[in-house]
């Protein structure tokens, strides 16, 4: 590590010495976006510790990308944090460590949330383990529902009941809108509207992740029930371009009824946006039921890492009851433990209680081909989702994301034979 | 671009002259407003305080200015002064070694007919028709064997060897366009060539090495996709990839007013060097784009 | 000035004479010139040759290789997504080439003259050439964004437009931005290159013209055209050059959308590569674009070739 010189000096230091000697140093990799959660974890780990972790932001969205060139390279890091829905492909290409073995003798293996363990699972062995957890819900704003007539105290459960409360909501004129999605990101979409399918009895893969389900009653119902609120202008007509960067500032705007969205907004609400009262509810299924897509990242160890052992130390720590009180639930993040989920800073805030839960009951699609089926902004999932949202060609979106998909799952898995 | 006065117009002309001139600065000056409204508006963005920053529908005048976007910036990752410092470190070293290798390229290609002068030439120039995107991974895969991967300086010279091109085609025609009298009489006076280059045909050249340098200089200085991939750790991230970081923020919220000051950061170096060079980079242009 | 000249070879039998020392003279020329090359031999050769090399592979990111042949090039014939990005790439350009060197050459006209400002106006047009292309492409989705961006609330306030105008939302509006956007950024350029060509007309040539009364329309037609092909020619390259490589525009503002109707070649490559992991059909579709590139250059200095000397 570098002490406090002057830049420069530490710069030229910095670029003459490639490589630190002397007490380990654990290369860790996370989203950009988990900065808030993984700084102060890493804080307190070299605090407390002799070897050292050093943190490396990377941008969320060249995350794949630059991994996947350190590793071609022969350079990976030590421990990599990853959106959960890329362990299958990178286990299946023979990048990960397989930590079956270590995993296994931890007491709490199976209060583990099980959605993580399944993703992180290839041909029965393990390969990563939970690290941060995040379930989807909806949010709806209390104090339009007030002003539109509605209980602020009985979120809709069905989606008729979404539908009637949308339309109330943006009768209020004035600009407020009563339901809100980001159009134009696959993402996003993955994250709130797969679970409208889930909760209907459909699915968008099979269980086993080898073929597509597409072409069913509820994913073209979900589409309808989107379409219909999109041409009777219950959305803002900029939900259409939206890439995500409005995902959730449409909502703290104000003006937005409900929108589906994580845990994460949560702390967001409270400190930034203190003047809007705002509820979690499940996100409903067609006429009953709810379901969540149990999203989060999962942490593992790249294969070709030089320090195995040290990785695993700081990744078993990572779960212990202290880091997942202390750290993660202190700052209003979900416990990857179930265990742990009762604590006493959950106690505090009842919303975290229904987001936990949607977390641990949500789902996950299982695919080595995840990323280019539903996370590209080009892929599949994403044209099917405007051609009908935005097109009102239902039959026609579902057809063609059927048979791309099929396309898709019937090549072999990047980097597997 | 010294103003010369006009030739006097006959008389009866000049109502009808006074009037298109008149129009004649009327559209120039919208032009004007057209062409900085853009930097001037996230300017102006970057100094409110954040809430009137994200605003919807944008406000048109802040309440007061304040530097509260810059502060969020300030305190990024490992500090903005670090990676201000690695983009300025790696600028510098991709204009010191654009600006040397073509200064020598220029010369050998202008003055010398040696074997394979226009093969290696087009050679050089071809090189702008790749798509870097799309060598990303040999050149890692290079830049690891060399021991120069995630160091700033083996970014520097993947930069430089982008920038050589365009640097040593304008240097050989500022080359072109010095008079060969010059030459003939420094040789006859018993200059070798290195003194010849150094202190007769430099200062001719000058104002082509800074358009070399200024160009280089937006070039490194912007670059982001590059610095991301050989770049692993990330204190040495330069401030395009910072940048990225933060535009990405957190998902679903982007800090507008940290946007808009990010990005006042990377234009405002770029904008005031020019303006400062100007005069070199426009006849460094003229010397070296027209022979 | 173009690169590309015709290159007379010179007659084998000058080949066996006695090395004078004039031509070992010349040779010095290697060694100023050898730096650069050498630069561009580790850094643009070298991985191309690999980029050529990979293309012969089923080239996964992660995992193991295996040697295919031309099987990369079968592929590619038949991929529609390729076909395409190079249909949307030669739209592209064909759209921003004839705008940018219209607008140029205006621009150039407007500022070739002597008078009061003239600097400062050509400073300002010029300017956003500085700024970087990935900045100047968020500046614009701002810009333009419908939530927080001024041009629909200018619009909104002025009572033109009553919801906000989604410029991401169509294909054409989607490239009309992206190419309002590029324009913006490059035109300066294209007009500081055009002026120099402009200014490089030897004024005799405008006040004979004008002895013989010709009109400023026929001066532009008969002497400022022609004689500007060079400039043309060079500044009509470099513009193709970097439309056909275009990525950073498309990726940031549209994301390639809407329904993928943005996507260029190297935003495909890019792709190819990066999301679906698949290094050597990226590799062969690179070696494509550029021989590509390559020919269409030619062609357009073929077309452009200048014999008059003055």
């Amino acid at each position: 590590m570098l002490g406090r010189r002057s830049v420069t000096t530490a710069l030229a230091a910095g670029m003459l010495v490639s490589g630190a000697a002397g007490a380990k140093t654990i290369d860790f990799w996370i989203r950009a976006y988990n900065a808030g959660l993984a700084e102060p974890l890493v804080k307190a780990y070299n605090a407390s510790h002799t070897d050292q972790v050093k943190l490396n932001l990377v941008p969320n969205d060249q995350f794949v990308t630059k991994l996947g060139t350190a590793i071609a390279g022969g350079n990976p890091p030590d421990v990599i944090a990853i959106d959960l829905i890329y362990v299958p492909s990178f286990a299946a290409a023979g990048q990960m460590e397989n930590l079956t073995a270590q995993a296994k003798k931890l007491p709490f293996f199976n209060q583990l949330s099980p959605s993580h363990v399944r993703l992180a699972t290839y041909q029965n062995q393990v390969y990563a383990v939970p690290f941060s957890a995040e379930g989807s819900v909806l949010y709806y704003n209390k104090g339009l529902f007030r002003q539109a007539g509605l209980d602020p105290n009985k979120p809709p459960r069905t989606w008729t009941e979404v539908y009637n409360a949308a339309k109330k909501i943006t009768a209020l004129g004035n600009g407020v809108k009563g339901f809100y999605f980001s159009g134009a990101c696959a993402g996003c979409n993955a994250f709130t509207f797969m679970p409208l399918i889930w909760a209907s009895g459909g699915d968008v893969l099979s269980r086993d992740g080898q073929s597509a389900t597409l072409n069913t009653k509820a994913v073209k119902d979900a589409l309808g029930f989107y379409r219909r609120m999109w041409t009777e202008g219950l959305v803002p007509s900029g939900a259409q371009t939206d890439n995500g960067a409005n995902f959730i500032n449409a909502f703290t705007s104000g003006k937005i009824g409900m929108t589906g969205s994580g845990a994460f907004a949560i702390s967001l609400l409270k400190s930034k946006f203190k003047n809007i009262d705002f509820g979690i509810a499940y996100l409903p299924g067609q006429t009953s039921g709810w379901s969540s897509f149990a999203g989060g990242d999962s942490i593992g160890i790249p294969k070709g890492s030089k320090n195995v052992k040290e990785a695993w130390d700081f990744i078993q720590w990572t779960l212990s009851p202290q880091v997942q009180t202390e750290i993660l639930a202190k700052n209003d993040t979900i416990p990857v433990r179930a265990d742990l989920a009762q604590n006493k800073y959950s106690k505090t805030e009842p919303r975290f209680v229904t987001t936990s839960t949607a977390m641990a009951k949500g789902r996950t699609p299982y695919s080595v081909h995840y990323n280019e089926l539903f996370n590209d902004a080009n892929g599949p999932w994403l044209s099917m989702f405007q051609r009908a949202v935005f097109k009102g060609e239902i039959d026609q979106a579902v057809t063609e994301a059927q048979s791309r998909f099929t396309q898709i799952l019937s090549t072999p898995a990047p980097g597997a034979r | 671009m010294r103003a010369h006065p006009l030739p006097a117009h006959p008389l009866p002309r000049r109502r009808r002259a006074a009037t298109v001139n008149t129009l004649y600065y009327a559209l120039c000056v919208l032009l004007v407003a057209v062409f900085l409204f853009p930097i001037l508006w996230s300017a102006l963005t970057s100094l409110k305080p954040p809430s009137e920053a994200a605003a919807t529908p944008p406000t048109l005048w802040p309440s007061h200015l304040v530097l509260d976007n810059y502060a969020t910036l300030a305190g990024y990752g490992a500090g903005l002064v670090r990676y201000v410092g690695n983009s300025l470190l790696v600028a510098v070293i991709t204009i010191v070694l654009t600006s040397i290798l073509s200064l020598l390229g220029g010369y050998g290609f202008s003055r010398f007919q040696f074997v394979g002068r226009n093969v290696l030439f087009v050679v050089m120039l071809a090189t702008l028709m790749i798509p870097f995107q799309s060598i990303l991974t040999p050149l890692y895969l290079i830049l690891r064997a060399i021991h120069l991967q995630d160091t700033l300086l083996g970014l520097a010279l993947v930069y430089t060897t982008f920038q050589l091109p365009f640097a040593i085609f304008v240097m050989r025609n500022s080359f072109d366009s010095v008079p060969r009298e010059i030459e003939e009489a420094a040789l006859i006076d018993g200059c070798s060539s290195v003194t010849l280059l150094t202190r007769v045909m430099f200062p001719v050249v000058l104002p082509g090495v800074v358009t070399v340098a200024l160009f280089a200089f937006f070039g490194s200085w912007n670059e982001f996709l590059a610095a991301l991939i050989f770049l692993n750790d990330s204190d040495k991230y330069t401030l395009p990839v910072m940048l990225l970081n933060v535009q990405s923020g957190l998902y679903g919220s982007v800090d507008w007013g940290a946007v808009q000051a990010g990005m006042m950061l990377s234009m405002l170096p770029c904008i005031a060097l020019f303006l400062f060079l100007q005069r070199y980079y426009l006849s460094g242009l003229t010397q070296g784009a027209v022979k | 000035m173009p690169p590309v000249r015709a290159n007379t070879l010179n007659p084998p039998a000058a080949r066996s004479r006695p090395r004078s020392r004039s031509w070992w003279r010349k040779q010095v020329g290697l060694l100023f010139v050898l730096p650069s090359v050498a630069f561009t031999a580790v850094f643009f050769l070298a991985p191309l040759v690999m980029t050529a090399w990979m293309s012969l592979h089923d080239w996964p990111l992660l995992g193991a290789r295996h040697f295919t042949g031309l099987q990369n090039y079968a592929a590619l014939l038949s991929d529609g997504n390729f076909w395409s990005s190079l249909g949307f790439t030669a739209k592209y350009t064909l759209v921003v080439t004839p705008v940018l060197f219209v607008l140029a050459f205006g621009l150039a006209l407007l500022v070739k003259r002597s008078v009061r400002w003239v600097g400062l106006f050509r400073t300002a047009y010029f300017l956003p050439v500085v700024i970087g292309l990935a900045t100047s492409s968020l500046l614009w989705v701002w810009l333009l964004n419908d939530q927080v961006g001024v041009f629909n609330a200018g619009l909104a306030a002025i009572g033109v437009i009553r919801e906000p105008f989604q410029w991401l939302a169509t294909t054409g509006s989607a490239l009309t931005a992206i190419v309002v956007m590029v324009t913006w950024k490059m035109v300066g350029l294209t007009m500081l290159l055009l002026l120099i060509g402009m200014q490089a007309i030897p004024e005799e040539f405008y006040e004979a013209a004008r002895v013989d009364g010709a009109s400023p329309w026929e001066q532009l037609r008969f002497i400022t055209l022609p004689l500007m092909r060079r400039t043309f020619a060079l500044a009509l390259v470099l513009s193709v050059i970097g439309s056909f490589l275009a990525f950073d525009p498309m990726y940031i503002m549209a994301g390639g959308g809407p329904q993928n109707s943005t996507i260029t070649t190297v935003y495909w490559i890019f792709k190819a590569a990066f999301v679906q992991f698949r290094l050597g059909y990226a590799a062969s579709l690179s070696v494509v674009l550029l021989v590509i590139l390559i020919a269409v250059s030619v062609v357009q200095l073929y077309l452009l070739r200048d014999d008059t000397r003055y």
